[in-house]
């Protein structure tokens, strides 16, 4: 009997151990529990998780590396994930989390990626800028997911059927008629156009015989300017353009001083003139004295005696002086003392 | 005048017999609130039952863990066959994981192996006891100054209380790897499929709701068992009376406990 029930203790508990053991390392292992594995950990900090639970996965750049490891709230109306990831796991540089729905059927994910990486959504952004706090905390943000954007795209909806019933209220039988009446006369006037067309091909081409003509022209006068503009560089070049600018500037100076001069000279020739008037005045003056025989001028021109008595006058003077050459001490006696 | 008077009459008979319905009913519920209390009462004579626990916990509960795995065996294939018929285009191949093992865990590997146990072992304690009852052997116990309730019905009772969840787990486990057999070989779900979808909403929660449940069922059932085989009377049919109502009862209590399960622990629960 007591080895019977030593037996039955035996087989009872090795059974119960055995199933116990068994069932909680199932449950460890489909949970993904870390027993004695190192995991960095870190922490993000942002408001509103949305369906991220323990559990989670963490995936970088698409690749499952950790697990959200706890989910609390926090002050101010923060939510606080923390994150494990796997062992050797690499951060991207600034990084950030962002809870998203990683399917249609209510799975959800914290994806961990670089700051630049992110989507281009305003609101989004706004929000990862907010939730960036001190210390090693990353901040996170909630991506909307499949329910929130059919929302969005209801509403969308919705306006479209309001614009589609608007257009149907505008485009009626009536408008319609119009509508096809218009595009018969579209139809028209391309047939015309068309025709038209046609006629004026034959002008079009003449013309672009003379547009080529120009063209040529317009090549050759290209060439020649070129060559001008080579010449001119070359002159350019060689400093002669800059010597004649200089030169150019040096006779424009000299002009410049030149007609400085010839101003003066006009007021001098101005002036010169005024007296020449007087003198002519005066000449004038005299010589009508003179022609009147007034004044000793006018009895010499006038009376040819005063003429003959100043010849015989210097013919005597003419005697005195080589009388006095020849006899001086007759004249001057010098004495000194 | 004789009209009234009948009328009246039987509006008496009517009233007594609902009354008499109502007693009964009161009366065996007073019967089995006193059966559980006098098994209650029981547990301390650590020194009467504790020889025996370990005897019934081997026939209970370590002696069926083939018919758990058994029935766990081809619920998983089965479950993991329905997934894929049900959802096969509409949702991703690795649901079926989900399915197979939220499936098993909370609600078939307890129900089912509870319903087989409520047989196996409801029947057996009902017949075992139900038989010493008849031939007057718990009598002789109570003149040897045993007390039955300590000697018989709570070491079967806590046997069943501990053994189900064993057996249980057991089925857990057969059910899912089964599950993940099938889905590999037969529906064409790969493994890191599978184990994607079982991963996907997996909590402990699952496994601790039906290893609670299942203990609730193993407890009612040799409860059940037990009060069915002491309150057995006659002969050999009052035996065999004991073991169908023990079984009947069982299976019954099984699925009220079950909903009764359910309702505490899921109402207002979400898997967020």
């Amino acid at each position: 009997m007591t080895r019977t029930r030593r037996v039955n203790d035996a087989v009872v508990g090795a059974t119960v151990l055995g199933v116990l053991t068994v069932l909680i390392a199932a449950v460890l292992w489909v949970n993904q529990s870390a027993l004695g594995d190192r995991r960095d950990t870190l922490h993000v900090r942002t408001r509103d998780v949305g369906g991220v639970t323990l559990g989670s996965p963490v995936v970088i750049r698409g690749v499952r590396s950790g697990r959200v490891d706890q989910v609390a709230l926090g002050a101010d109306g923060w939510v606080i994930a923390r994150l494990a990831l796997d062992e050797g796991v690499v951060l991207p540089e600034d990084p950030v989390a962002l809870m998203q729905s990683s399917s249609l059927f209510g799975e959800w994910q914290a994806t961990l990626l670089d700051g630049s990486g992110v989507p281009p959504d305003r609101e989004l952004r706004a929000a990862l800028s907010e939730a960036r706090g001190a210390g090693d905390t990353l901040p996170g943000a909630l991506l909307p997911d499949i329910a929130q954007l059919t929302a969005v795209a209801g509403r969308i909806a919705g306006d479209v059927a309001e614009v589609a019933d608007r257009v149907r209220t505008v485009f009626d039988d009536s408008a319609a008629a119009e509508l096809r009446g218009t595009i018969r006369s579209v139809s028209e006037v391309s047939a015309q156009l068309r025709r038209t067309v046609a006629a004026q091909a034959k002008n079009i081409d003449a013309m672009s015989v003379d547009v080529q003509r120009g063209v040529r022209d317009l090549s050759i006068a290209a060439t020649v300017i070129d060559s001008v503009a080579r010449r001119i560089d070359a002159s350019t070049s060689r400093g002669e353009i800059q010597a004649i600018v200089s030169t150019v500037q040096q006779a424009a100076g000299e002009l410049l001083a030149t007609s400085r001069q010839l101003r003066g000279l006009s007021g001098d020739v101005a002036r010169t003139q005024v007296r020449l008037e007087s003198a002519v005045a005066n000449a004038d003056s005299v010589f009508t004295k003179i022609n009147r025989g007034e004044g000793t001028m006018g009895q010499l021109v006038n009376d040819p005696r005063l003429y003959r008595n100043s010849d015989s006058l210097v013919v005597e003077l003419r005697s005195l002086v080589a009388d006095i050459r020849a006899n001086p001490r007759k004249y001057f006696n010098l004495r000194l003392f | 005048m004789h009209a009234p008077v009948a009328r009246r009459l039987l509006v008496i008979r009517l009233l007594s017999a609902l009354g008499a319905r109502s007693r009964a009913a009161t009366e065996m519920i007073g019967r089995a609130a006193r059966f559980v209390a006098e098994t209650a009462r029981a547990v301390p004579d650590v020194a009467t039952w504790a020889p025996h626990a370990t005897l019934h916990m081997r026939i209970l509960g370590v002696d069926s863990l083939p018919i758990g795995a058994f029935i766990a065996l081809f619920t998983g294939i089965v479950l993991a066959m329905l997934a894929d018929y049900s959802v096969g285009d509409i949702v991703p191949p690795y649901f079926v994981g989900t399915l197979v093992e939220k499936s098993i865990t909370m609600e078939l590997a307890p129900v089912l192996t509870g319903l087989a146990l409520a047989g196996r072992v409801g029947a057996n304690i009902a017949a075992e006891l139900g038989t010493m009852k008849v031939t007057e052997q718990i009598d002789a116990l109570e003149t040897l100054a045993y007390d039955p309730y300590a000697y018989l019905v709570v070491p079967r009772v806590l046997a069943g209380t501990l053994m189900f969840p064993i057996v249980v787990a057991t089925a857990m486990l057969v059910g899912v790897v089964s599950g993940w057999l099938a889905a590999l070989v037969l529906v064409d779900v790969s493994t890191p499929q599978f184990l994607k979808g079982v991963r996907l909403f997996f909590t402990e929660f699952d496994v601790r709701y039906g290893l609670v449940k299942s203990a609730s069922f193993g407890t009612a059932v040799s409860l059940i068992g037990c009060h069915a085989g002491l309150n057995a009377r006659g002969g050999a049919q009052g035996v065999g009376g004991a073991a169908t109502r023990a079984v009947v009862i069982s299976a019954v209590m099984i699925l009220v406990l079950d909903a009764f399960w359910a309702i505490v622990w899921l109402t207002g629960r979400t898997l967020k």
